[in-house]
């Protein structure tokens, strides 16, 4: 199962000692249920804040958030969230951290367990089930991550810049990792990156969004078939939607 | 965030390294101070050999055991009530802003007073007695445990404190499964230091108004120049702390083995 979102006429403003500060907005989106969307934008566009905001964990200004039809009025959770680090417990392995979730939700630990094992065991973590976030490396702590936000079946899944503290090759890796999950599944996602190819790469729609504050400037559909192996990634198709959007940017002067 | 996985076996304890070096470093230096008392002719009164040190040791042993009882009981007792009422009081300061606001900067200018000075006032209005060497060992533990449990209570992450409000779960279950263990390690940097004051505190209460206890004693000895009986009480207090601090150490390794403080320095990233 997956949901719909909705975004009607969302500002944000921070409020402070210096004054009012606009961070987001006005914006209107439409999310399709199933949909990996993607919020592209520079460093304090308020992409981030919008994220929090569909999550239930920062109220929008003005406007208003619904999801799967019901207004946004508190933290959500019927959702799986991801950031961008710090958000493995040091004192639980793989395992326990991914079982967190779970437990959490006061859901049955040994019902999800095996679910757990396999979800690990599709990111190419079998065998470190056990091992603790200072075992394993940075990328095998995001998948865990990734583990944690699907193992009760949200039907929304809020990916906040995920892969932004990993190093090249093994970011790589984990958009491959990503896409499969999500083809697995095919839950809402709503994705939040600075990196153009990313967002194209997984994405069914890449929302460009302006710098601060931030507004909806264009809604680019890609309509590449999936796995988007790295023929296709080199193919003119997939290098001109990131020409047009890198373009776009550069006309805001950001790059 | 490092990339790298712990490569090959993690090393053991090496004993030759981590137990016999320090041994004998620590032999060495006892040599080296009885051979200088030797060769430098030191009088008895200004610097004893260790060798006088470790016989008046034994055989003023029941009066320095019967007093290593006073002081340890003393020590032990302020320690636990300051755990009892720091570590709770911590954790309302933590989740509430007008207390943060209040009752914080107040500890935090309490915690620059140097405790001692209020030996003199609590022999006044309690005596010679257990209660206000109790009081004084409690006012230098508290503190390391209030600032550093407020601060164990308030450092999760932001992201991790998202991650609670979006599994639904209520404050308590959030408190007992990540807010409590994710505290631990900055609880017991407070608690260690809160160890290593606790035994000045008590032999320095003892020293101020006292008539039993190894702060006291000591102060008999130097008085009447028993160098060699101050230095084997010095011996029993360092014991005494050392004993207290790895007791906080044990606890510590036994309720947050995952922690980087307790891996080996061979698995530190």
């Amino acid at each position: 199962m997956s949901v719909p979102v909705s975004i009607h006429a969302v500002t944000k403003i921070y409020r402070t000692k210096d004054g009012a500060v606009p961070a987001l907005g006005p914006i209107d989106l439409e999310i399709a249920s199933g949909r990996f969307v993607s919020l592209v934008g520079p460093s304090g566009c308020g992409k981030s804040t919008l994220l929090l905001m569909i999550a239930g964990l920062l109220d929008p200004t003005e406007g208003e958030i619904s999801v799967a039809g019901h207004v946004v009025d508190r933290p959500q959770t019927d959702i799986g969230i991801v950031f961008q680090g710090n958000v493995l417990v040091d004192w639980r392995d793989a395992l326990g951290n991914v079982l967190l979730q779970v437990e959490m939700r006061g859901l049955p630990r040994r019902t999800y367990e095996p679910r757990a094992r396999d979800l690990l065991a599709s990111v190419g973590l079998s065998g470190f089930e056990r091992r603790y976030p200072h075992e394993l490396s940075g990328g095998m702590q995001q998948r865990t991550a990734f583990c944690r936000a699907l193992i009760h079946d949200p039907p929304l899944i809020l990916m906040d810049e995920p892969l932004g503290a990993l190093d090249a090759m093994t970011r790589e890796q984990l958009r491959s990792d990503l896409e499969r999950l999500w083809m697995a599944g095919r839950k809402t996602v709503v994705f939040v990156t600075h990196s153009i190819e990313e967002a194209v790469q997984l994405s069914d729609d890449v929302i460009v969004i302006s710098p601060r504050p931030g507004t909806l400037v264009e809604r680019i559909a890609v309509e590449l078939p999936r796995p988007r192996t790295l023929e296709i990634r080199q193919g003119p198709e997939f290098q001109n939607l990131v020409g047009d959007i890198k373009r776009i940017f550069t006309s805001y002067g950001v790059i | 965030m490092s990339e790298r996985v712990i490569a090959g076996p993690p090393e053991g304890r090496n004993w030759t390294a981590e137990i016999l070096t320090p041994l004998l470093f620590a032999v060495a230096i006892f040599a080296a101070w009885e051979g200088a008392v030797w060769l430098f002719k030191i009088p008895l009164y200004i610097v004893p050999p260790p060798s006088d040190i470790f016989s008046q040791f034994v055989r003023k042993f029941p009066r320095i055991w019967d007093y290593t009882l006073v002081t340890g009981s003393e020590t032990l007792a302020g320690f636990a009530v300051a755990i009892l009422i720091g570590v709770p009081l911590a954790l309302v300061v933590a989740f509430s802003s007008f207390l943060r606001r209040t009752f914080y900067p107040l500890a935090v200018t309490l915690e620059m007073v140097p405790k001692i000075v209020f030996a003199p006032i609590f022999v006044t209005w309690f005596g010679f007695g257990f209660l206000p060497k109790i009081l004084i060992v409690f006012l230098v533990c508290f503190f390391p445990i209030l600032l550093n449990g407020i601060l164990a209570f308030t450092s999760l992450s932001v992201e991790l404190a998202r991650f609670c409000a979006s599994t639904g779960a209520g404050p308590l279950k959030t408190f007992f499964k990540v807010r409590l263990p994710a505290a631990l390690p900055q609880l017991f940097v407070g608690l260690k230091g809160a160890a290593v004051n606790a035994t000045v505190g008590a032999t320095i209460s003892e020293w101020i108004g006292g008539d039993a206890g190894l702060g006291y004693y000591i102060q008999i000895a130097a008085g009447d120049l028993f160098m060699d009986l101050a230095f084997a009480i010095i011996i029993m207090l360092a014991t005494l702390g050392l004993l207290l601090f790895w007791l906080v150490v044990l606890a510590e390794r036994l309720l947050i083995p995952w922690h980087v403080s307790q891996r080996l320095p061979s698995q530190r990233l």
